[in-house]
């Protein structure tokens, strides 16, 4: 960004942004080289400007409500491990905000994108900015040296590739995280993401149309490809986001673990297991996915349990 | 190949400082008519740790090596792809008579612009027929050579921060300046198990400065400077000051052998760059900035050549600098001065 772009963006802000988001995006730990960029290429006034679309979206479309966020550690390294789904992946940006706006102090989630998406023009410099970092098992482990939180989906992008009828069963996870934690002797987060995996019903995958465009999938839904662009808007589900409370595998295997493919399986399966199941009692405890009737208590900031709702 | 073996520096009792009652090292530094190898002489010249320079080029003195010390240094004409002439470099009084142990091997064509085979010859033959005559001298114990980061491959996948055991681009379509680098490195790494001689690769980021050519000099004082539509990597450039103080180091720390990437102190995108350095970027999409190069060029416009960047213009190349910090003790200390940096304070 120009430095002329970089002050109308704080113009924007002040504008848009209410105080205490203001001053959460003026104060969140960014350690600038000296022009403005982190050492992943993140730019605060462009992680500012995304923050204030997909806040909007957080607050008044999907209406998420979190648990638990007192799990999430608010200094040091930790691996974020959520179920990933809803053909257009926005559940990590709109988990990123969530983490934002009620960790206190607020922390940017840098979240490991699948490599195919830094080949692409605009989406790859848009993704880098806002502080995505592209998935290489290098990028994982500078990240967690320098005690950055890491956001991961193990499931990869076959997670955002289930059909509807899949929703909610979760993908055998990779064990790459799992190897990085104990090495690094970083506490995993399990994580549930309800709403994301009916956001965008996917009837049918076009794998062959897929493979000659060099996408994980070409998805079907019931808006699209017939309504064009306009059929990958996401339907407004109502998201129930969990933390779930920190894993801390080092405690009990040494950083040689790592190596022994047993351990390392055995461990991601526990991982799975565990967001599976918050994913079941999620399920088990929901009224409705759209939810779009019942009128939220307004909660700002969550309450002593960790729990917090956006205000109607 | 990143490891480095056991370190021989002349009269090395352990430790790898730069302690006052070591020898003194004394240097040969091979194409010391370029940017790097005038200012590495200057400043070898004047280091009371180092003995004495000879520095060599093909043809006469050039002016600006007239004013050093003669006690200290001295400039023998020497073309590297001559064998009878680098025989007798090495077979030579000087060299014998000033006890030459170290060689800083920099004559390589650092203009993308000088292709073909005589290039590939001086460039790849010529780094090759150097280090086979230093080993075969006996008295070398480190041979330094200086690459760049355009050996590194790039694509959606590499990592931001590149460490010394990343692929190497050996694409055959590369442009013939970064093939002859990666093939020059290769002859370089295929001798660190030599005994007798060390072999330290350092690789450059990008070289910034007044006075001093290369692709990003020339890159961001063209008119006008032209990007990929839709990418805007992060770039890391280096100072001509902190170019030499690695080299320095890479002569003076017992190391062994070993590869070390070398950064600078400015990281930013190429945008940035290119505003600091009172210039618009124009961002075009991505298979038209080979033809408009190609015609700036022919309009004497730059002196860029794309095609050597085009990777590093679509994804970002960060070295990882771990193993220069811990095993050389190197940190950049030197900022780019760009026309426009109190615009950026301010």
């Amino acid at each position: 960004m120009t430095l002329e772009g970089r002050r109308i963006a704080w113009k924007f802000a002040e504008r848009l942004l209410s105080p205490g988001d203001l001053a959460a995006v003026q104060r969140f730990d960014f350690q600038d080289l000296g022009y403005g960029y982190d050492p992943f290429g993140m730019e605060r006034e462009s992680a500012m400007l995304a923050y204030l679309v997909f806040n909007a979206l957080h607050r008044h479309w999907f209406r998420v409500e979190s648990r638990g966020i007192q799990n999430v550690p608010t200094t040091g390294p930790a691996i974020l491990v959520p179920n990933h789904g809803g053909v257009v992946p926005i559940d990590g940006a709109l988990m990123a905000v969530d983490v934002f706006k009620n960790l206190d102090p607020p922390r940017v989630v840098r979240y490991i994108v699948d490599t195919f998406a830094a080949g692409f023009p605009f989406v790859s410099t848009f993704l880098s900015r806002a502080g995505q970092v592209f998935g290489d098992r290098k990028n994982v482990e500078d990240l967690v040296r320098r005690g950055e939180l890491v956001g991961l989906f193990p499931e990869g992008a076959k997670g955002t590739g289930k059909l509807f009828h899949e929703r909610y069963r979760l993908r055998r996870f990779n064990v790459g995280f799992i190897e990085i934690a104990l090495r690094h002797r970083v506490p995993i987060v399990p994580v549930s993401i309800l709403g994301s995996e009916e956001q965008a019903p996917m009837l049918a995958n076009l794998a062959p149309l897929a493979r000659l465009m060099g996408v994980p999938y070409f998805p079907i839904t019931p808006t699209f490809p017939h309504l064009g662009p306009l059929g990958l808007i996401p339907l407004p589900a109502k998201y129930h986001i969990t933390y779930e409370t920190p894993l801390r595998f080092y405690e009990e295997h040494p950083p040689s673990a790592a190596d022994d493919p047993v351990v390392v399986r055995m461990l991601a399966d526990k991982v799975q297991v565990r967001v599976q199941e918050m994913l079941d009692d999620a399920l088990s405890q929901r009224e409705s996915i759209f939810d779009l009737g019942s009128p939220l208590e307004p909660r700002p900031g969550g309450n002593e349990n960790g729990d917090s709702t956006n205000p109607p | 190949m990143a490891t480095a073996r056991t370190p021989r520096e002349p009269g090395a009792k352990g430790g790898n400082g730069e302690g006052r009652n070591r020898p003194k090292h004394n240097v040969l530094i091979t194409g010391v008519s370029s940017t790097a190898g005038r200012h590495l002489a200057m400043h070898l010249a004047a280091d009371p740790r180092i003995g004495f320079v000879l520095g060599t080029a093909p043809g006469p003195r050039p002016r600006f090596l007239a004013g050093l010390d003669p006690k200290r240094f001295l400039y023998l004409p020497s073309d590297i792809l001559r064998p009878r002439q680098v025989r007798d470099l090495f077979h030579g009084a000087h060299f014998k008579e000033h006890g030459i142990d170290t060689v800083v091997h920099l004559a390589f064509v650092s203009h993308p612009n000088l292709k073909g085979r005589k290039v590939h010859r001086l460039n790849v033959e010529g780094t090759k027929g150097l280090l086979d005559r230093c080993m075969e001298s006996g008295r070398v114990r480190k041979f330094v050579f200086k690459s760049s980061d355009a050996v590194y491959k790039l694509d959606p996948s590499t990592p931001v921060y590149l460490d010394e055991n990343a692929d190497l681009n050996h694409d055959p379509e590369a442009d013939q300046w970064v093939q002859d680098r990666v093939a020059a490195e290769m002859i370089c790494r295929s001798r660190m198990d030599s005994a007798g001689m060390d072999v330290v690769i350092l690789r450059f980021a990008s070289i910034v400065g007044r006075n001093v050519g290369g692709q990003m000099n020339a890159y961001f004082d063209g008119r006008f400077v032209f990007k990929a539509l839709g990418y805007d990597p992060l770039l890391n450039l280096v100072h001509m000051k902190d170019v030499i103080e690695a080299i320095r180091l890479a002569i003076l720390k017992n190391t062994g052998s070993g590869i070390f990437n070398i950064a600078g102190a400015d990281t930013a995108t190429v945008t940035t760059f290119a505003e600091l350095n009172g210039r618009r970027c124009i961002a075009l999409p991505e298979h038209l900035l080979e033809v408009v190069n190609w015609a700036m060029r022919r309009l004497k416009m730059t002196d860029y050549y794309y095609s050597v960047d085009r990777d590093r213009m679509r994804y970002t190349c960060l070295l990882d600098t771990t193993r220069a910090r811990e095993i050389l003790g190197y940190a950049p200390t030197r900022s780019i001065e760009f026309r426009e940096y109190r615009g950026l304070e301010g």
